[in-house]
């Protein structure tokens, strides 16, 4: 007996001791904002998320809603009136309590013009909710309602039309709860580095020294799991070479957005573990049906079969892209038809044989633009590019490579005279498949394309009110199938952004959403 | 010299207000605008033209015949005068604040890179001049022919992966190690730790201070190294400088004392160009370090388009290039006392 008590006294001042220290996490910049709802860069929502909870949370590297602040929510039965029983009993950390008075002061922020503590008259925008929620109060597009106070503990929200994915939405890590006695007492200055942000999260804000770093410390009376460090450091590191040598050096304990050659020099690297994200993208080829060419289907699917798909993944994401026929990335795969083959064939003498069908069988000429700048879907778009081209040439289509500034790329794919075809991609903000397709296709999306049939458009506003995953399968099974004939948006992978973390560093696990809370990470072993 | 300094600090106002109003322009006329880029792979046509509004930037540039005091430029130019530079338009922190917070970083980097530069290129120019065509001035010349050509950004990187990656002996960027913590007082890391006796901070400040330095001060070193030899070369040849090695004076103080000072002139005047320089911010090498400071900062603003950010940095550069221009001018007066301005 008197053996067991010392073990176990033992076994507890060894996990006393494992417990602490400081975990350092090497950012790729400085957060654009610590604000909750005002910003959409992966930067600040890295930190947001460790600063503040949301309503809704999402179970450890994956997309399923769980409790977050909110403990249960409820619609009624055509999802136009949502209610949501708040966590009791948790404090921001200012001492302040959280309640139904908070939610809607949050919310009133970021939805109502109008609203005197959201400064919008010192520039803030809130744009990110504007996008996910339709719009602002009075505007007709946007569809919340109300917000209104049932009790103390018990918010509802009530919508202009069905959005079963509402939870989600409100659960994005956008849109973490802050304290109002702190925002009103900072004021418009709320989120920069000469503020101090408060939320109910596992750390609290201790200090940011601009365009070098930010210190987050734990925080003693979380609700949920407690912080197993005594701090978190976030340091900013834009260069991603700069990152991985930070990482080998020891300099840091763990990073993202790696270049995906890093993950070689990793291998042979004993101190350190490539760690690979939940895919949450797809990079894509996009043709214009505008174009004289490119309005032929036919011509559209001779060049989805001329290039082999699944070479070029290999060759340049390695084991960490996937290429399929879905615009929607693994996780979401319930969404997709059987009907539709795993990929686009690929077929070179059948897609020369197309062409001359559409009556081009000398082929033709078209531009080509390529991202200049990387992005986690694609990470050397040039290379990328040129290997796509030279399949292209091979059936008669002769491309011209193009590129030309990224903000200049993003404004002149949505300019006539548009481009001919063109590299883009997207990583989602929440786990539903309407994320992805209205972002490219429907009336809400980009105007690259020149496509939006109205059976689409249809067919995406029944998946937004449709309830439950069983009867959104069926209606994204239909998307499905109308896009991957269409051959307008073709993709080329969902790719597994690249992080890494020293071997000392346990219990990470990222999100395939962007961001997730540090609380759980342990660094024992760390020198 | 007070009238001098006085119509000297005029004309600079007017190369301000011309800095000013080009700055203005031109970072319009860059392609692509601040909402296109913050707004990234969600910028379709609606939402951008709904941002472009909230912050103004649909109103015209400098004309508007309807109402000529709503354009861009007026507002603008009304906060200047107050002198408020604006906010940046993705965080929303006051120009002037990141220019406060980031300027000690930068004055930090430019001394460290401009020790290096004097420490090597200063000795390395005077004994290639001394020994004139023979091996050791081939070597110092080679040496600096390499220096000023070497990419900074390929320099940087192959110090770290050397001297941080390979041969752990050195921080691979940042500024000073994170568990380090003390209330700064200039914002000059290694300044400061002095000033509140935290030797772990100041040599954590100098260890990262050192691989930076080299990569910036690279091609200045090389410069001022070129420089001083083919002034030396110049002065060397000068009949006082005979005339002192032939009244017996010997070999050191000659070179040192009647030689180096003389020679001084032209490098005083490259050195003032390259701290102006260094002090405007040094994009790539603040950037490869991950270094706080003013280039860093313009650099993001620049890929942004955050045009308060472009504006701000740009004429602060501007102003620091002028003043230190000043101050060498200022200086011949005491190198060489012939010098008077009137």
């Amino acid at each position: 007996m008197k053996r067991l008590a010392i073990s176990a006294a033992l076994a507890l001042s060894s996990a006393a001791f494992a417990a602490g220290g400081t975990l350092v996490y090497g950012s790729g910049g400085q957060p654009v904002s610590l604000e909750s709802g005002n910003i959409t860069d992966g930067n600040s929502i890295i930190v947001q998320r460790q600063i503040y909870d949301t309503l809704v949370d999402f179970a450890d590297g994956s997309t399923k809603a769980i409790p977050g602040l909110a403990t249960r929510w409820t619609s009624n039965k055509d999802a136009t009136e949502w209610t949501f029983t708040l966590r009791k009993n948790v404090k921001f950390h200012d001492g302040t309590p959280f309640n139904a008075d908070a939610v809607i002061f949050n919310v009133n922020r970021w939805w109502d013009p109008k609203f005197e503590h959201g400064y919008r008259d010192s520039g803030k925008t809130y744009e990110i909710w504007g996008q996910l929620m339709g719009g602002y109060k009075g505007e007709a597009a946007g569809f919340l309602k109300s917000v209104t106070k049932v009790n103390d503990y018990s918010v509802k929200f009530t919508l202009t039309s069905p959005v079963t994915v509402f939870p989600d939405l409100i659960g994005s890590g956008y849109f973490g709860i802050a304290s109002p006695t702190a925002i009103k007492a900072q004021g418009a200055k709320y989120g920069t580095p000469a503020s101090k942000p408060v939320g109910t999260g596992p750390f609290t804000f201790d200090s940011w020294k601009t365009g070098d770093r930010i210190v987050v410390k734990a925080n003693p009376s979380y609700w949920d799991a407690k912080a197993q460090v005594d701090e978190v450091v976030f340091r900013f590191i834009t260069d991603r070479n700069q990152r991985l040598n930070e990482l080998r050096a020891g300099t840091i304990d763990f990073t993202s957005d790696l270049d995906p050659q890093a993950a070689k020099s990793m291998k042979n690297d004993a101190k350190v573990d490539a760690v690979l994200k939940p895919s949450f993208n797809v990079g894509f080829i996009s043709l214009n049906v505008r174009n004289e060419y490119l309005k032929n289907a036919k011509v559209r699917q001779a060049i989805s079969m001329a290039f082999d798909k699944k070479a070029i993944v290999e060759e340049f994401w390695g084991d960490i892209g996937v290429s399929n026929a879905s615009f929607l990335p693994p996780v979401l795969s319930w969404a997709n038809s059987k009907k539709v083959p795993a990929d686009y064939k690929y077929d070179p003498a059948a897609a020369k044989k197309l062409l001359a069908e559409a009556g081009y069988p000398n082929g033709f000429s078209l531009d080509f633009w390529y991202m200049p700048v990387s992005r986690p879907y694609f990470p050397s778009p040039k290379d990328i590019a040129e290997a796509v081209a030279a399949e292209l040439s091979g059936i008669g289509i002769k491309v011209n490579l193009k590129t030309k500034d990224w903000a200049q790329y993003l404004q002149d794919r949505n300019t006539a005279p548009y481009f001919d075809i063109y590299m883009i991609g997207w990583t989602g903000d929440y786990g539903d498949p309407d994320n992805f397709y209205s972002a490219y296709y429907g009336p809400s999306a980009s105007d690259d394309s020149g496509y939006n049939p109205k059976d689409l458009a249809d067919l995406l506003e029944q998946g937004k009110a449709a309830k439950g995953q069983s009867a959104k399968a069926k209606i994204y099974a239909k998307i499905h199938e109308i896009t991957y004939n269409a051959y307008v948006r073709i993709p080329v992978v969902h790719s597994q952004p690249l992080a890494g973390k020293a071997k000392y560093v346990k219990g990470w696990v990222p999100s395939p959403l962007g961001s997730e809370a540090f609380n759980k990470i342990t660094i024992d072993g760390k020198k | 010299m007070t009238a001098y300094i006085l119509r000297r600090l005029f004309r600079m106002l007017t190369v301000l207000i011309g800095v000013t109003i080009v700055v203005f322009g031109f970072v319009r006329l860059i392609p692509g605008d601040p909402a296109v880029v913050m707004l990234g792979e969600r910028a379709n046509p609606q939402v951008v033209e709904a941002f472009r509004e909230r912050l103004g930037l649909n109103k015209p540039i400098f004309i508007n015949v309807q109402n000529p005091m709503d354009t861009q430029f007026f507002r603008f130019a009304g906060q200047l005068s107050k002198g408020d530079l604006g906010a940046g338009i993705k965080s929303q922190i006051p120009v002037s604040d990141e220019l406060k917070a980031r300027f000690p970083a930068t004055v930090e980097l430019s001394i460290g890179a401009l020790i290096f530069a004097l420490v090597i290129g200063l000795p390395a120019g005077i004994i290639a001049a001394l020994n004139r065509n023979k091996p050791l001035d081939n070597v110092a010349m080679t040496v600096s022919l390499i220096g000023v050509s070497m990419p900074v950004f390929w320099l940087g990187l192959i110090l770290v992966y050397l001297f941080a990656v390979t041969l752990p002996w050195l921080p691979p960027s940042g500024r000073m190690d994170p568990s380090i913590n003390f209330d700064s007082i200039t914002g000059m890391n290694v300044l400061d730790s002095l000033l509140r006796g935290r030797m772990d901070g100041f040599l954590s400040g100098i260890q990262h201070l050192i691989l930076p330095s080299i990569a910036l001060g690279t091609i200045p070193m090389a410069i001022i190294a070129r420089i001083t030899r083919s002034s030396m070369l110049e002065v060397l040849s000068q009949d006082y400088v005979r005339t002192a090695t032939a009244k017996g004076l010997n070999h050191r103080t000659v070179v040192l004392k009647h030689a180096l000072r003389n020679a001084m002139l032209p490098v005083v005047t490259v050195i003032g160009l390259q701290v102006g320089l260094l002090l405007g911010g040094a994009i790539l090498t603040e950037t490869i370090f991950s270094w706080p400071g003013i280039g860093s900062w313009l650099a993001q603003g620049i890929f942004e388009r955050d045009y308060p950010v472009i504006q701000g940095g740009i004429i602060f550069g501007a102003l620091v290039i002028s003043v230190v221009n000043l101050l060498v001018d200022v200086s011949y007066a005491y190198l060489d006392p012939r010098i008077h301005y009137s």
